[in-house]
């Protein structure tokens, strides 16, 4: 994140001087056509609704597309791997009914709040690493593995909650909607998760996780414990799905044994819109939670253009791919 | 007592024995040369001793205790270091990240030191100052670097294990006379502190130039082992060769007696002519091709030999040159192209360059009749008729044209992928290491059918890394070295050891 903002400058002028600055800049920091996408989007927001980029619709905009974020990024730590998660919606919602009804059956104050989180964070890496185990121990593919343990979580979150709409404790949604000291409370979310990313990008484990998606041969011939890292990556991911989690229940204030499926495959998109390799080795955190937010930005300026709504999904549809090509002419002809 | 012990060690993948009989000694202090022809079994013992390769059987010492290396994490840890001819590097990571990517420094247990990093590999980076050459810095990723370049990284990582025991499989294949010579620097340098080194080369004089003692494999089994001081290029040829020193052909296995390379058409018109060609891998190649003519291509692994036949086929772009069929000059710049002029390609990488995987077998016979045929409509009755005369030929054992190719064994495969280019004729059939991975009653096969489509007038070029085969089945043999030819063997000089000393000697 802070890399984003001096680079954003740094954009600017070296357009205005050299191509090939350009290019070792978009070599450098991959996510940039990724935040000049998001960035034209957030314009247009603009132009068709000036209230859309007014404090109140960022904040409504942060708050909707948050646990995409978190999602996205969750899906990049495991892409970086050259794998894949077609369970990240499946984990959300799983952790999302664990949370309500957890919250639900201790009362709901402060404290039983906290422990629920804490339950629907284990719950998280216990599926995380069963993908992993499933993925890189058994070594099955990563689609079809990730696939079945989607419907497997699915069936648990509903035998958790058979029917949506047990609502969250007040307290707890109240927050995530809430404000402190006249600040949105998901700016705070924002800024902590930058912190976060920040420091992640320096661990080993996402340089290990580069080095096995990249060859995973190589990787194995160098020493390092390609299983091992590959189940990390899984179970960082299944963090970030909890995550997610938490952010969804804050917005929708009820469990929902199905809240997350649809957003698995979002969450592949907004990597790869974010400029990393499906193929694995290559891209970054910050890329994917653009991608995210080029979603989001799609999603609502498709609303604010007053597009009929029988053709919004055609629009949204026909956006993200025109997102992609540009990302990708962008990436192909500067970068690499 | 002995650094590192190898004694009979073994491995076999499938029907292929890659080693039979490896054994190794090597002492603290010098600098062991492995030497044998392609396919010997050389890279298969380092890379046991290194643990990305588990040995079927075989004992393992060092320091005079005996060792299970059961990954390479646990070699690391007994010790060794090794560089894997086909390299370990992840190319989009940095210089300084490739060479520590096994051990990185780092700060609270859990995130990089970059500081440490960066000052620990510039140890080793500095080691090649001056002679890395332009571009190459401690931050710049593996991907941007040229291969010799790559290579130098390899070379880094493997000295950054400081291991007592380092294992260097074609170090310097890449590499110019001045990095080759500050490696050298460095070897000795290694050398005197004790540590223990393996070096695998295909350049005489390297060996000669660095090397103490010298340990020869012949077809998976160690023949031989003594001081380079004692012995001479020649000498080590002749172990390489072994009692096969014989004109190699009717006595080969895989030799049919009636289609034996003596019984070819002599003085047949020339199918092909080519030029002077150059281009990427390969230059300045010129050779003539007879009808019903087999033409070897010899010489180590990647000399060239296979981009010139993927560049007569198209898939390779031909910088300059000329290429002529029955002598009207023509130029593919795509297969498509070179297989309406007649051309037809087989790829030993079946997976990449062949088969279709997961599909049936009929489809992978038919792709090409499509293409010579134009057909637009499949109606399988009749395909089914046209392929099946082309697998009879070849011998080719499945249960069923519905069945999927990958059902069958890659013997069975290369077959279908052959008989694909048999129902039209081509004209000139290039053979890239067609037999690489198959068992040997297929490849019994396979060059009996080679032999047949000879006779029958078709002209062919067959590149093999297998020595043997080249010898057995070729009539004439284009000796490679560095993307250029160096010798051509006729008639009598078709020998192992020519082949080995033209392959070796000239660079």
């Amino acid at each position: 994140m802070e890399n984003a903002m001096s680079t954003s400058q740094g954009h600017g002028q070296a357009t205005a001087s050299r191509a090939g600055g350009v290019r070792r800049l978009i070599a450098r920091y991959p996510f940039l056509p990724a935040l000049a996408i998001a960035l034209a989007l957030l314009a247009l927001n603009g132009l068709y609704q000036p209230r859309s980029v007014s404090l109140i619709g960022l904040t409504g905009l942060t708050k909707t597309y948050m646990a995409l974020m978190l999602l996205a990024i969750a899906q990049t730590y495991v892409v970086y791997a050259g794998d894949i998660d077609l369970s990240v919606g499946a984990i959300v919602s799983l952790v999302n009914v664990v949370l309500v009804v957890l919250m639900d059956r201790w009362g709901g104050g402060a404290g039983s709040i906290l422990v629920a989180m804490a339950a629907g964070l284990a719950v998280g890496v216990a599926c995380g690493l069963i993908n992993g185990l499933v993925v890189a121990a058994l070594r099955l593919q990563a689609i079809v593995a990730t696939f079945a343990t989607s419907i497997f979580f699915t069936g648990l979150a509903l035998w958790v909650l058979p029917v949506a709409g047990l609502p969250a404790p007040a307290a707890f949604w109240r927050t995530y909607g809430g404000r402190f000291l006249d600040v949105p409370f998901v700016f705070y979310a924002v800024v902590v998760l930058a912190v976060l990313l920040y420091l992640m990008a320096r661990l080993r484990l996402t340089t290990q996780l580069l080095a096995v998606g990249d060859d995973a041969q190589s990787a194995y011939q160098s020493g390092l414990p390609v299983t091992a890292v590959r189940i990390k990556g899984y179970a960082l991911c299944g963090v970030f799905c909890a995550l997610a989690a938490f952010c969804i229940t804050g917005d929708t204030a009820s469990g929902d044994p199905l809240v997350g499926g649809k957003m698995t495959l979002y969450s592949v998109a907004a990597v790869v819109l974010g400029g990393a390799a499906l193929s694995g080795g290559f891209g970054t955190v910050v890329g994917s939670v653009f991608g995210a937010l080029i979603i989001g930005l799609i999603n609502s300026l498709v609303y604010f253009v007053g597009t009929p709504s029988e053709w919004q999904n055609l629009v949204q549809g026909l956006a993200i791919l025109v997102a992609l090509m540009v990302g990708v002419l962008v990436g192909r002809r500067e970068g690499r | 007592m002995s650094k590192l012990i190898l004694r009979g060690v073994s491995k076999a993948y499938g029907a292929t024995v890659a080693l039979s009989h490896g054994d190794l000694a090597l002492e603290a202090g010098e600098v062991h040369v492995l030497i044998g022809s392609n396919g010997s079994g050389k890279s298969t013992l380092c890379k046991i001793a290194a643990g990305s390769v588990r040995p079927d059987a075989g004992e393992m010492l060092i320091d005079g205790s005996a060792v299970a290396i059961s990954g390479p994490q646990v070699a690391r840890a007994h010790g060794i270091g090794i560089f894997y001819q086909e390299l370990s590097l992840a190319a989009r990571r940095t210089v300084e990240e490739n060479i520590f990517i096994n051990d990185l420094p780092l700060k609270a247990g859990l995130f990089i030191d970059r500081k440490a990093l960066a000052e620990r590999a510039a140890r080793y980076i500095a080691l090649f100052d001056g002679v890395a050459g332009e571009g190459f810095s401690a931050d710049a990723t593996v991907e941007s670097l040229r291969a010799d370049q790559r290579q130098l990284v390899e070379i880094m990582k493997t000295l950054a294990t400081e291991a007592p025991i380092l294992i260097f499989d074609e170090p310097t294949s890449a590499l110019d006379r001045a990095q080759v010579d500050r490696f050298f620097e460095i070897l000795r340098r290694l050398k005197e502190e004790g540590r223990a080194m393996v070096f695998i080369s295909h350049r005489m004089d390297e060996i000669f130039a660095i090397g103490d003692r010298v340990t020869v494999i012949r077809d998976g089994r160690t023949v031989a082992s003594m001081p380079v001081a004692e012995t001479d290029p020649a000498a080590i040829i002749r172990l390489m060769v072994g009692g096969q020193e014989e004109l190699a052909a009717p006595a080969s296995p895989h030799a049919v007696p009636d289609a034996a390379p003596d019984a070819a058409p002599a003085g047949g018109e020339t199918a092909l002519a080519v030029s002077g060609i150059s281009g990427p891998g390969f230059a300045d190649v010129g050779f003539e091709l007879k009808r019903g003519e087999i033409l070897g291509f010899g010489g180590l692994h990647g000399q060239g030999q296979s981009a010139v036949l993927r560049a007569l086929f198209g898939a390779v772009p031909i910088a300059s040159g000329t290429v002529s069929l029955r002598g009207a000059p023509v130029r593919a710049s795509n297969p498509a192209q070179a297989i309406a002029q007649g051309f037809a390609y087989v790829s030993g990488d079946r997976r990449r360059d062949g088969i279709v995987t997961g599909r049936p077998i009929l489809e992978n016979v038919v792709p090409i009749h499509y293409l010579r045929q134009r057909l637009k409509l499949a109606r399988p009755a009749r395909l089914r008729e046209a392929a099946k005369p082309a697998m009879e030929a070849m011998k080719t054992r499945f249960a069923g044209f519905s069945h999927p190719v990958d059902s069958l064994s890659g013997g069975n495969q290369q077959k279908v992928v052959i008989a694909r280019w048999l129902i039209d004729r081509p004209d000139i059939l290039l053979l890239d290491d067609p037999t690489k991975g198959i068992d040997l009653s297929a490849k019994a096969d396979l060059f009996a059918l080679i032999r047949r489509l000879a006779a029958e007038g078709m002209a062919i070029i067959l590149y093999s890394s297998e020595d043997a085969e080249l010898l057995a089945n070729a009539d004439r043999i284009l000796v490679f070295n560095g993307g250029r030819t160096v010798r051509e063997l006729r008639g009598d000089e078709r020998t192992r050891y020519n082949l080995y000393q033209a392959a070796y000697e000239a660079a």
